[in-house]
């Protein structure tokens, strides 16, 4: 499989972050998520499908999501994600380590760079 | 649970599918809002999307106790396949259950025989004290021991914290309350023996300190089986008083029924009795003891050799002219019982043996494998194309071969179970096998279930690992159009099949040598007549009997008695019987000195009646027989045979000459040579020739002995009159083995006719396995190169051109094949000859004649896929695409 040199993998717990605060939005199923963040992010960041859906499923087993039948858009059945209050709390403290991580590495290459 | 949960998973694994098949969807109905054509753009969202089933895999991987799940997926669909293809499964299934079952029923004698069980408390503390032979080349150092060197080592307590012997080949007569008196073998102990052991008696009591010296020693403990037989089971029987031979003695107690001994069959217990002339020089040289000890605390196995081998040079220079060059020798009780039944070694060959048998069966489904997996390939791709990694696709074959191991180690226990009972059933030849049960223990379920996987990993690991090589392009679009599926891909099997024709070939030669060997052994000529001769065996009583005269008295009455019974022409006592084992002892020749200890000669000693060379049918060569003068009062004579002569007259006329034998018990007197008589084997079972003398029974009378009638009619037939006249001398003296001298002779074939069965067995099993195997790889490529075989005939070849190619592969295989085999048997003669005591290797002879039988099997099993060859259509075959 060819690499695609504009795009890089996302360090690990990055697709979950990014899942988790998505959903907290709304709930949605699979292929709105992947549209909303490719969205948000500008194209910048593309899911991945072939990593999407075992992370959707690692997050259910660890009941930080729920899922529930539902319909796309279009009116086909389709399962709707939603993040449960555990969810809620496990994103909060992932999202305040990331920011701690990122800051540390602003820092570091602004240094580099001087 | 596992239901609920499971069902659980489906719902969700259904869950994860629809979401997925919405993903595709909703990207498909946007491509085609932006204007793209609905095929393309499905096309274009699942290309997007990627592996689906591997997305979905991964997905579920996820939930699952991660590899279990797929492991039993693997299983399912293992067995899935082979149900699909019931004819591969049952040939590879019987093919590994014989296998495994020939390893399994044989290991079930493994377990009983050499990992016997072991009475009492700690028996890994347990030692036997033995004496060196320096004159024995079977076993020399596992020799019974002296009372003079009991008595001298047991008072070593540094080393053993305790030291009981056992006199263990006693025969005596039983008699009860009116009963028939019974001849049976038992044990004189020392009244420390049971404790030694640390086991008690099941009833009453074991013998206690004191019960050792005469007058307290009429004491003795049953075995159990005794009891049962004899006693019925009777509690009550502690303190009864019975009589062995001839004498009142109370019964003590009754030991429990796992109180034995491999090898070692008494059927009671006697206190053993030591008095003062077991304590002289002369006594030394009477060594019928074993002695069984227990280790001191922190004693090691080692510190007790190194304390016996100098106690065993200490005897040496106290008494050199009778301790020699004998020693001492240590080993552990289970070590020691395993060497002295001596049936180790067989068992290592016939373990070898089914080995082997194993490794063909193992390479045969290993051809089976290999040729599915060829038939596979496509399937393989396909999976592999579609995500499978090499590795997972490597545990699926191999949990398919691990599947048909497991379904073959199943029919293989089954087979076992059989096995054992036609083995238990064969293994009845004398009292101490018959004694050893032979069941499917825990053992031998663990040793089937340890050869089903070493079998499951030895027959798919290469074939498995050879399928996951699979070139996914290739092998996708190559539809089978190659002419020929060439000669790299079927290596591995020739390989394989040259493999088990070469184990195979080495296995039926080292049978056929083993067998041949057996054989010349049973048709060699003894050296004396053997039929129309019934033997049986008594023992005089010291009670009745106790002085020479009484025993010489009652010799000439029992020849005289059986002399009058119709059908009988003579009648002869001896020792021992002819080729039955010998007793051997040390001599000195009149006017030669020995120069050192070491030149001792040994002779076997046998006393006889005058009638006993006319009886057993061996010639006199010079000089004379024995005569009703040589009494007593007469001069000592002794005749000789033709080995004696030549190993110690170097064939010079002996008549006259002067020997000394040191017998015990007798007091030493020179004896003339006046006679010497042709050689007889030593045993029956043996090629050997022992140098042997012959002393008259009036001169020198014993105690235990052999009858030999000769007689006009069948032997057997005469055992009644025989018992009848014995009775009328003694009512109360029992017959040992009564038998006709043929059925001694089969008796002393021991397990050699089993061992040989169960060799021939193995070895025609390993060559029809072989044979499948072959007939299997010449069928498969035949198959495989039908489409060649057409082009060759449409070009113009004669069927007889195809057939003769197709028989020369086969035979090409089979020549590499036997060419390795020979090669590998040619050291095998010399091989049996150093692990076989006495054994007759069979001739070269054995080697054109197998090797022709492996050739023609080979054809055989080439001929019918070469006859299917030649009758090729070409026509179908090229359209056969």
């Amino acid at each position: 499989m060819a690499k695609d040199s504009d795009r890089r993998d996302l360090f690990p717990g990055a697709l979950e972050l990014m899942i988790l605060q998505s959903l907290r939005l709304r709930p949605m199923h699979g292929y709105a998520l992947v549209k909303h963040i490719q969205q948000v992010s500008g194209d910048l960041l593309q899911v991945e499908e072939g990593s999407l859906y075992p992370a959707l499923q690692r997050l259910l087993r660890e009941r930080l999501l729920e899922s529930e039948a539902g319909t796309s858009a279009k009116g086909r059945p389709t399962r709707i994600y939603r993040v449960t209050d555990a969810g809620l709390r496990h994103l909060e403290q992932e999202v305040s380590s990331f920011e701690k991580m990122f800051a540390g590495i602003t820092r570091v290459l602004a240094v580099a760079k001087t | 649970m596992i239901f609920l949960s499971k069902l659980f998973r489906r719902r969700r694994y259904d869950d994860l599918t629809v979401s997925i098949r919405e993903h595709i969807a909703e990207r498909a109905d946007e491509l085609v809002g932006e204007g793209m054509p609905r095929a393309e753009a499905e096309q274009t969202a699942r290309r997007a999307f990627g592996n689906v089933g591997l997305v979905e895999q991964r997905s579920r991987e996820v939930w699952q106790w991660p590899t279990a799940e797929s492991v039993f997926a693997d299983i399912r669909f293992a067995l899935r396949q082979l149900i699909k293809s019931p004819g591969f499964t049952i040939t590879a299934v019987v093919t590994l259950a014989l296998g495994i079952a020939v390893n399994a029923t044989m290991f079930s004698m493994v377990s009983a025989f050499l990992l016997p069980h072991l009475p009492g408390r700690d028996p890994q503390s347990m030692v036997v004290v033995s004496s060196v032979n320096p004159d024995s080349q079977f076993q020399p150092d596992a020799n019974p021991a002296s009372a003079p060197n009991y008595l001298a080592w047991s008072k070593d307590t540094r080393v053993f914290s305790a030291m009981a012997a056992a006199d263990e080949y006693r025969t005596g007569s039983l008699a009860g309350k009116g009963l028939q008196a019974e001849a049976l073998s038992y044990a004189a102990v020392s009244t420390n023996y049971f404790p030694v052991f640390g086991v008690s008696p099941a009833l009453g009591r074991a013998f206690v300190a004191g019960e050792d010296q005469p007058g307290r020693d009429h004491v003795l403990v049953l075995s159990h089986g005794l009891w049962e037989r004899r006693f019925g089971s009777d509690a009550s029987v502690v303190g009864r008083v019975v009589r062995l031979n001839r004498e009142d003695y109370v019964v003590a107690g009754v030991m429990p029924a796992d109180f034995r001994l491999l090898g070692f069959t008494p059927q009671l217990w006697t206190p053993l009795t030591l008095t003062a002339s077991d304590a002289t020089a002369d006594a030394r040289k009477n060594r019928s003891l074993y002695l069984f000890a227990r280790l001191a605390p922190g004693i090691k196995l080692e510190q007790a050799r190194v304390q016996m081998r100098m106690l065993g040079q200490q005897a040496q220079q106290d008494y050199p002219a009778i301790e020699g060059r004998w020693g001492a020798a240590v080993r552990t009780l289970p070590d020691f019982l395993i060497y002295n039944f001596g049936i180790g070694t067989a068992l290592a060959v016939i373990m070898t043996v089914v080995g082997f048998v194993l490794f063909i069966a193992c390479a045969n489904v290993a051809g089976l494998l290999l040729t599915r997996a060829v038939g596979r390939q496509k399937e393989l791709a396909i999976r592999m194309s579609l995500g499978a990694t090499r590795v997972r696709v490597v545990r699926q074959l191999l949990t398919e071969g691990v599947v048909i191991a497991l379904l073959g180690g199943g029919v293989g226990l089954f087979l076992t179970y059989f096995g054992i009972r036609v083995i238990s059933a064969g293994l009845s030849f004398n009292d101490a096998i018959a004694d050893v049960k032979i069941s499917l223990d825990t053992n031998v379920l663990i040793f089937a279930a340890v050869v089903s996987l070493v079998s499951a990993v030895l027959s798919s690991v290469a074939p498995a690992l050879k399928a996951s090589r699979t070139e996914i392009n290739t092998d996708l679009k190559s539809e089978g159009r190659g002419a020929s599926s060439g000669r790299a891909h079927n290596r591995m099997r020739v390989f394989l099949v040259g493999g088990e024709i070469a184990l195979a070939l080495f296995l039926l030669i080292g049978s056929c040598l083993l067998i041949r060997g057996v054989s010349l052994i049973e048709h060699q000529k003894l050296g004396f007549n053997h039929d129309h001769l019934l033997t049986a065996g008594l023992v005089l009583d010291k009670a009745r009997y106790a002085d020479s005269s009484k025993q010489i008295q009652f010799v000439r009455g029992l020849i005289e008695r059986a002399r009058q019974i119709p059908g009988v022409e003579k009648v002869a006592v001896a020792s021992d019987l002819p080729a039955s084992g010998l007793n051997s002892v040390t001599f000195h020749i009149k006017g030669q000195t020995e120069a050192h200890s070491n030149d001792q000669h040994t002779v076997a000693d046998v006393v006889v009646t005058p009638e006993y060379f006319e009886v057993a049918g061996v010639p006199l060569l010079r000089g004379r027989l024995f005569t009703g003068r040589d009494d007593a009062t007469a001069p000592h004579v002794v005749l000789v045979n033709q080995e004696f002569v030549h190993k110690y007259f170097q064939d010079r006329d002996p008549v006259g000459k002067q020997i000394q034998l040191d017998v015990a018990g007798a007091s030493p007197a020179w004896s003339e040579i006046v006679g010497v008589v042709s050689d007889v084997k030593s045993y029956s079972e043996d090629a050997r020739v022992d140098p042997e003398v012959f002393e008259a029974y009036l001169q020198r009378p014993v105690a235990s002995f052999a009858l030999m009638l000769r007689s006009t009619v069948e032997p057997k037939s005469l055992a009644s009159s025989l018992r009848q006249a014995i009775a009328q001398l003694d009512r109360e003296l029992p017959l040992l083995r009564v038998m006709s001298m043929d059925d001694v002779i089969e008796s002393q074939k021991n397990g050699d006719p089993l061992f040989t069965k169960l060799l021939g067995t193995f070895a025609i099993l390993a060559l029809i396995l072989s044979a499948i195997g072959i007939y299997g790889l010449i069928a498969y490529s035949v198959g495989q190169r039908t489409h060649e075989i057409g082009i060759r005939l449409a070009l113009g070849a004669k069927a007889s051109d195809i057939s003769r190619m197709i028989l020369r592969d086969g035979f090409k295989v089979a020549a590499i094949g036997s060419a390795i085999g020979l090669l590998m048997a040619l050291p095998l003669p010399k091989l049996f000859e150093s692990i076989f005591h006495g054994l007759v290797v069979g001739g070269p002879e054995v080697y054109p004649v197998v090797l022709s039988v492996m050739l023609i099997v080979a054809f055989c099993a080439t001929f019918g896929p070469a006859r299917r060859a030649m009758h090729v259509d070409p026509t179908t075959a090229l359209r056969n695409e």
